[in-house]
């Protein structure tokens, strides 16, 4: 275990918790938080593993259901126990596990966990204080609730994916699953104010979470526009959705001559641009920045074309200009930045003993973040039933030969 | 909405941008009463774009600007001007009295004001204090000017976002802030739950960019793992296809969809009039389909342009394809499962009437969240904090605003 920058001397602010995750894919970034502030989080899961753990990247593009970034990544911090779920003595075990525990994460289809008897209702009626955070694409109940959801059509329901893209091309969904890790962070959220709700009240709660709003949640700015203007934003490149000719510009991406850089003006001080980029005639285009976007990027290409981005961001931080590079991966695991902040982790995976993945998501003074390796299948079946199910050894090898756990 | 999470707790924001005051509308949702303090000076008095007064409210322009009524729904505002020392010393004994106190100032600017968390917490010994700086309190970059699309682009984000063949991408709007600003929701209610069980205060940085970053994950991975130079994918999966945004019937009218099995391709191909193409060896399986992507797309295009986005929609999703029409923002407001879900929570604002405000993605059993009410009017909490809470005469109030450092208007 790695506890990092800070010398801490009090448990974790989650210490104690006890956590049940059931999610799949990047909904598991929920319990990644959780296990990040100390919660103990169990992750049940199948003898074939979480599907999470069938996406890559793997090392040398060879499958590894053991070893796929993604899962070294959001399963960190795991204890993982290994049922077969779909057997009825395997979800008595799971009902069980749930029953020493605090809290629940799952992310199936809305209605599974009635068919296999571990609903809400079900769990909390001899688990009163039960908190129980469901994510999903479209919720658990109204006129989508069965509808099927993807990181693509849920940004594309959520108004987010309209918002993506340049105006002349179709619209284009951000990298990865950024709105379902999103929609964990919520759950994350949504747990820990059912824990101090249930601190306060000494009551469980059930949190439906949906992919959906969570989109519409980071579209933030244009959609209170909409409701005092009546304008409705349009997708607009790297522009800022505010259109209108007198607002801020540039705050874009732009071709310099090794890459790219964004490119950003001074709300107090737009004069500072034409400092940065003496000679070029961007004065007489301030008055109405954005309605001069396009000359704008114009004059500032011919510049940017002979210079390479980092001399292009020394140049204009030194006149507090937020400019930044684009940068690529490759680069970004070279930043010197990162290195000194000590924020890419070495968990020592015993398949990946050298690989570099992002850790904490905050620092504080007093209680530690947890960073440690994900588990690997069933690693933790064993310890989980003896010590919370007090579930002996013969008794496991019986549950074996019968293929409940493995 | 009874015992609230963070029922009592009282937070002190002094943030700029977006991060910060995201993180304080999140914290008033869960029952948290949140003081903005903003300067006196710091508003225009004219707000181009505001709604009109409604019959019989004064004419605040500077009180109904979107952007300012979007990012501090639920919130108090004193207006204080921190810089004068009498100012500087209400805040001080506010905090005495505070549970929270949140900022996202340059470094430089909380050593000048003198209000960094070892001063205050000589103040108050259990006080938790958030900083939201960009890249850190340390580092190369730590002094770095930059808002949100600037980390994003320093995060990979951008460079991950777009077309293969196009320029890096702007996801919609501000991700980089937004994430931020729940993620340092998160630790101070963490933080919270810690002072009540152990009387420990703390002070907590959260970099956006390091909050960012746990998103790039698997691309930084494939770098080291691959020695492969990750690029942007467009609409593409990896492991679904075809997958992609659609044209529609009518202007600018796509469609988004996600074939996550062969089955679901064969449905496909019957559903969009093309039976022998679920037959075709070269569409056979995933890795198939990914080679011959763009063939695929043209035959998918071919057919959904003659259908409008929630034709195909529904015709998709009857097959238990995932389908989703490219909603407008005005569309997804009245759209029939946002609806159901309450996304949106209607307030009314002194001085323009009722508003929608959108909230977190969480609804409860116990219904423990919601909107906690408008965005505040300018200084309308100076009363409350000096009567009230700092039981300040009304002789020293009228002094205080005499001399600026207290304002009911901005004084710009």
């Amino acid at each position: 275990m790695t506890e990092q920058a800070h010398e801490t001397k009090s448990p974790a602010i989650l210490e104690g918790i006890r956590v049940v995750d059931l999610t799949t894919g990047s909904f598991n970034y929920a319990g990644r938080l959780l296990a990040g502030l100390g919660a103990q989080v169990i992750k049940i899961e199948s003898t074939e593993g979480d599907p999470l753990r069938h996406w890559g990247p793997f090392r040398d593009d060879k499958k590894d259901i053991e070893a796929g970034g993604r899962h070294l990544h959001l399963d960190a911090g795991k204890r993982s126990i290994s049922i077969d779920i779909d057997s009825l003595e395997g979800q008595n075990l799971a009902r069980n596990i749930i029953g020493n525990c605090d809290v629940v994460l799952e992310s199936f289809e809305p209605g599974y966990l009635e068919t296999v008897g571990l609903s809400f209702e079900s769990l909390a009626s001899s688990h009163t204080n039960l908190i129980m955070v469901s994510m999903s694409h479209f919720g658990q109940s109204g006129p989508y609730k069965d509808y099927h959801g993807s990181e693509i059509v849920d940004v594309a329901i959520g108004g987010y994916l309209r918002l993506t893209g340049e105006p002349d091309r179709e619209p284009v969904k951000p990298y990865d699953d950024l709105v379902i890790q999103h929609t964990a962070l919520h759950a994350a959220t949504a747990a820990v104010v059912g824990i101090m709700h249930r601190d306060n009240t000494g009551e469980g709660d059930w949190f439906d979470v949906a992919a959906i709003d969570a989109a519409l949640f980071l579209i933030g700015g244009p959609t209170q526009s909409y409701f005092f203007n009546g304008r409705v934003a349009q997708r607009n490149g790297n522009r800022l959705l505010f259109t209108e000719p007198q607002y801020l510009y540039p705050s874009t991406i732009r071709p310099c001559l090794d890459g790219y850089v964004h490119a950003h003006g001074n709300n107090r001080n737009q004069d500072l641009l034409a400092v940065l980029m003496p000679d070029i005639g961007l004065e007489p285009l301030f008055d109405t920045p954005m309605g001069n976007a396009d000359k704008i990027d114009e004059l500032m290409d011919l510049w940017l074309s002979t210079r390479d981005k980092f001399e292009v961001v020394r140049l204009a931080q030194e006149l507090r200009l937020p400019f930044t590079e684009v940068l690529t991966p490759e680069e970004i695991l070279q930043d010197p930045h990162l290195e000194e902040r000590g924020f890419l982790v070495n968990l020592e995976h015993p398949l990946e003993p050298n690989l570099l993945q992002p850790g904490h998501a905050a620092l504080m003074s007093e209680t530690p973040w947890i960073n440690q390796r994900a588990p690997l299948i069933g690693e933790h079946t064993d310890e989980i039933l003896q010590t919370l199910l007090g579930i002996d050894e013969e008794e496991r090898a019986e549950l074996r030969d019968k293929g409940v756990i493995e | 909405m009874s015992a609230q999470a963070l029922n009592k707790i009282r937070v002190l924001e002094l943030t700029t941008a977006v991060a910060g005051p995201v993180a304080g509308c999140v914290l008033a949702d869960m029952g948290a009463e949140v003081i903005k303090i903003e300067s006196p000076g710091g508003r225009s008095l004219k707000s181009p774009g505001a709604p009109p007064p409604i019959e019989g409210a004064p004419d605040h322009p500077y009180n109904r600007t979107a952007f300012f009524n979007e990012l501090h729904r639920g919130k108090k505002l004193l207006s204080l001007d921190l810089k004068h020392e009498d100012g500087k010393n209400i805040f001080l004994q506010l905090v005495e009295n505070a549970d929270v106190v949140m900022e996202n100032f340059s470094p430089k600017i909380v050593g000048r004001l003198g209000i960094d968390y070892a001063e205050l917490k000589k103040i108050k010994n259990d006080i938790i204090c958030v900083s939201m700086p960009a890249f850190g309190k340390s580092g190369p970059y730590e002094s770095r000017a930059s808002y949100g699309p600037g980390i994003d682009a320093m995060s990979g984000l951008s460079h991950l976002t777009g077309f293969p063949d196009g320029n890096p991408g702007k996801p919609a709007q501000f991700y980089c802030d937004q994430n931020a600003g729940l993620t340092a929701a998160l630790t101070v209610m963490g933080a919270v739950r810690h002072r009540n069980r152990t009387g420990q205060g703390q002070y907590i940085e959260l970099a956006m960019l390091e909050g960012e970053m746990q998103l790039i994950a698997p691309a930084l991975m494939d770098v080291m793992m691959n020695s492969r130079s990750p690029n942007r994918t467009g609409n593409r999966h990896d492991r679904f296809a075809p997958q992609g945004v659609y044209r529609c019937k009518g202007e600018n009218e796509w469609v988004a969809i996600t074939v996550r099995t062969d089955i679901e391709w064969q449905s496909l191909a019957n559903l969009i009039g093309k039976p022998e193409i679920a037959k075709d060896n070269r569409f056979i399986d995933l890795d198939g389909r990914q080679i011959h992507h763009e063939d695929i797309d043209k035959l998918v295009e071919n057919w959904t342009q003659t259908l409008t986005p929630q034709e195909a929609e529904t015709v998709m999703q009857g097959a238990g394809i995932p389908a989703g029409a490219l909603l407008n923002l005005n569309e997804a407001f009245t759209h029939p499962q946002f609806q159901h879900r309450n996304t949106l929570v209607h307030v009314e604002h002194p001085e323009m009437g009722t508003f929608p405000h959108t909230r977190t993605a969480w609804r409860s059993k116990n219904k423990n969240e919601g909107v906690a009410g408008p965005a505040p009017t300018f200084g309308n909490a100076n009363k409350y904090v000096l009567s009230d809470l700092l039981n300040f005469s009304q002789e020293e109030q009228q002094k205080l605003k005499d001399l600026g450092i207290v304002s009911d208007a901005p004084l710009s």
